[in-house]
């Protein structure tokens, strides 16, 4: 390997980009775990560098303390136990109490705000719900029409599929207004069937499927046909199994998309927030917090934002691939 | 089931679906973009090109052009550049090229709404690190006289950086004079691995006997091998990340809604880019009318843009 000149520029180059890349994933990281003070100031408390994880020095959760602030009947009962002194004194330790029971460390007190001042679980599991519905209803209607656009001869095969190829122009952006008036005058705004009904026809996976069912020999299918196997049943007992590399691309590239979607749900879902998705409910926390509470804002961030980071992570190779394969139309 | 009619059965749930998705809608669309309906109203009157008419000649759309043509054109060629660049940079290198492949393509991956909003605490006028890190600079000394340019004469105090140092520190997302650019940044930030990827599956198309032969015809140097051989051979490639960031662009609306929403499009409007429009027009003000032509308008530039793209691939860009 002969040394090259270029080699620690292009490194430096890289690694320049890389780092603003990193950035804002770094600071999520990090101020998730910070205290309010931190994350201003970059210092702590002593002035000192905050750094990663913060100091975790305990602070007083200001929820805890407001709901828990001595009531006058306990100052009074309190105060028969303490002859001598006076009110002042003894609703001072009170307070000193909740004071001390409000302690937390920074990390644990942003966590636990993001997972009860909204029903993050509840965005999380619907966003689960959605997205499987989605892909799945994608699946049941794509392969059969892939495969008999791919394998069976009829008339008008030609047509219907460059009505495929005419759909795979347009982008639902175009259609979202009158799909809203379409859902509005059904009333289904406000009901996952809003959420995913307009994605259950994945013109790009019935396009996908089909240039792969192309390619799967027609001796398969004719051998199935022998041993008397409907037309149904040789969709999923046979052509299936031979396109698990392409349905996992798929499956990537549609739940990345709906997972992150943030367009769709802002304008079916208007106010029940048992229906948000993830990241129409970080949306919400922000505006409901008035952007104040930078840390639990920011733990809302990293728990919506890990699940497919880390999928992708661990399957880097396959989570290109699948998304790049939207490069194929 | 019988055999003979089972493409009837296969075939049937996607053509209904396309036709009550696709279909049905871009007709709504078409149709009510030349009415004054609202959704509630009972009547509604044909207007003609009214809708249409407003939209380019009244101020308030006038806004919308320029926050969509801003966006547009300066994310385009950046994501496309970089993506390029960043491409041709890890395919050159010898090592760690999977390291920087994946974390340019973390932000594809992240969802952008929660990553708006990391950047909008990061660009806080004053409690924000990046303006933490800028005024730090201030008392660098060398620092400071390279970003005021006071190393090649310049008056220090005039500088943009200068002033920064004097206190103006710069409220990115509330000042007209930055709000749509650290939008565009941040569609930069997050699209051009995207088009990374793309180039890095065109790249390995390219072939080596090429390059051997650009070198054996006189092509010393390594921009004349690109010149040469590598950006013709990327020609396909390039029309179609050009043609899909051109559509995703004209999408934006995560960051706008994530830096300001729920009823603002930024100071004085200037990030009001199309989605915003539609949203707001059709959907909150429940001006069906002008958010459906808006509608129409997208549409229509999407479609010329796949036209064009289609029509230079007829062409072959490809010279391989």
């Amino acid at each position: 390997m002969n040394y090259d000149i270029g080699q620690p520029i292009k490194h430096f180059l890289l690694i320049l980009g890389a780092i603003i890349v990193i950035l804002p994933f770094y600071s999520m990281i990090s101020y998730s775990f910070q205290s309010q003070g931190e994350i201003e100031t970059g210092k702590n408390s002593k002035g000192e560098k905050a750094g990663f994880l913060g100091t975790q020095e305990k602070i007083v959760d200001q929820f805890c303390f407001k709901s828990n602030t001595p009531e006058k009947e306990e100052v009074n009962s309190l105060m028969l136990k303490m002859p001598g002194k006076t009110e002042r004194e003894v609703y001072n330790i009170l307070l000193k109490n909740v004071t001390e029971n409000c302690l937390k460390k920074p990390a644990f007190m942003n966590y636990t705000q993001a997972f009860t001042k909204a029903p993050l679980l509840r965005y999380l599991l619907n966003g689960v719900i959605v997205t499987a519905s989605i892909f799945l209803l994608q699946v049941v209607v794509a392969l059969p029409a892939a495969y008999a656009l791919a394998k069976l001869r009829f008339v008008g095969r030609e047509f219907i599929f460059t009505l495929v190829l005419l759909c795979l122009l347009i982008p639902i952006h175009a259609v979202a207004l009158p799909l809203y008036i379409m859902l509005a005058k059904l009333g289904l705004t406000n009901s996952y069937a809003a959420l995913i009904i307009p994605w259950t026809i994945s013109v790009f996976g019935i396009f996908l499927m089909r240039q792969f069912f192309m390619t799967v020999p027609d001796d398969y299918i004719d051998a199935g046909r022998m041993d008397g196997m409907s037309e149904f049943s040789i969709i999923w007992r046979v052509m299936l199994p031979t396109a698990v590399p392409a349905l996992l691309a798929f499956a990537i590239f549609s739940v990345v998309a709906h997972w992150n979607d943030y367009f769709w749900p802002r304008v079916v879902i208007t106010g029940d927030p048992d229906l948000f998705t993830p990241p129409l409910g970080m949306r919400v926390f922000k505006q409901d917090t008035e952007g104040d509470l930078h840390g639990p804002m920011m733990a809302v961030a990293v728990t919506i934002v890990t699940p497919l980071i880390v999928a992708f992570l661990i399957a880097q190779k396959r989570f290109i691939e699948g998304i790049t394969f939207s490069g194929m139309k | 089931m019988n055999s003979q009619r089972a493409h009837y059965w296969f075939v049937s749930p996607a053509l209904i679906l396309m036709l009550l998705i696709f279909g049905i809608p871009i007709a709504i669309a078409i149709f009510l973009s030349f009415t004054d309906y609202s959704l509630g109203n009972k009547t509604f009157e044909f207007v003609g090109f009214e809708n249409y008419f407003k939209i380019f000649t009244r101020s308030s759309y006038e806004k919308m052009w320029g926050a969509t043509l801003r966006y547009v054109i300066v994310v385009v060629p950046l994501t496309v550049g970089l993506g390029l660049g960043a491409a041709l940079l890890i395919n050159s290198i010898t090592r760690f090229s999977e390291i920087y492949k994946t974390i340019y393509f973390l932000p594809v991956m992240a969802t952008l709404m929660a990553m708006a909003i990391v950047w909008q605490v990061m660009l806080h006028p004053t409690a924000g690190s990046i303006n933490r890190l800028l005024s730090s600079g201030c008392e660098i000394d060398y620092i400071y006289n390279l970003f005021t340019l006071s190393f090649v004469g310049q008056e220090a105090s005039e500088s943009w950086y200068g002033s920064i140092c004097n206190g103006n520190m710069p409220n990115w997302l509330g000042d007209k004079k930055y709000a749509i650019w650290v939008v565009c940044f941040v569609g930069v930030w997050q699209g051009f691995g995207f088009n990374m990827v793309l180039y890095l599956a065109g790249l390995t198309s390219v072939s080596r006997e090429l390059y051997m032969a650009a070198e054996m015809d006189g092509a010393k140097s390594g921009w004349e091998r690109f010149k040469l051989v590598t950006w013709p051979a990327l020609g396909p490639t390039t029309v179609f990340v050009v043609t899909i960031s051109f559509i995703k662009a004209f999408q934006v609306f995560d960051i706008v809604e994530a830096f300001y929403g729920f009823g603002s499009a930024g100071p004085s409007k200037t990030a009001y880019v199309m989605m915003f429009a539609i949203f707001e027009k059709g959907i909150k003000q429940n001006l069906i009318g002008v958010g459906a032509a808006i509608s129409v308008i997208f549409l229509i530039l999407v479609l010329s843009i796949t036209l064009i793209q289609r029509f230079l691939v007829e062409r072959k860009v490809h010279y391989s």
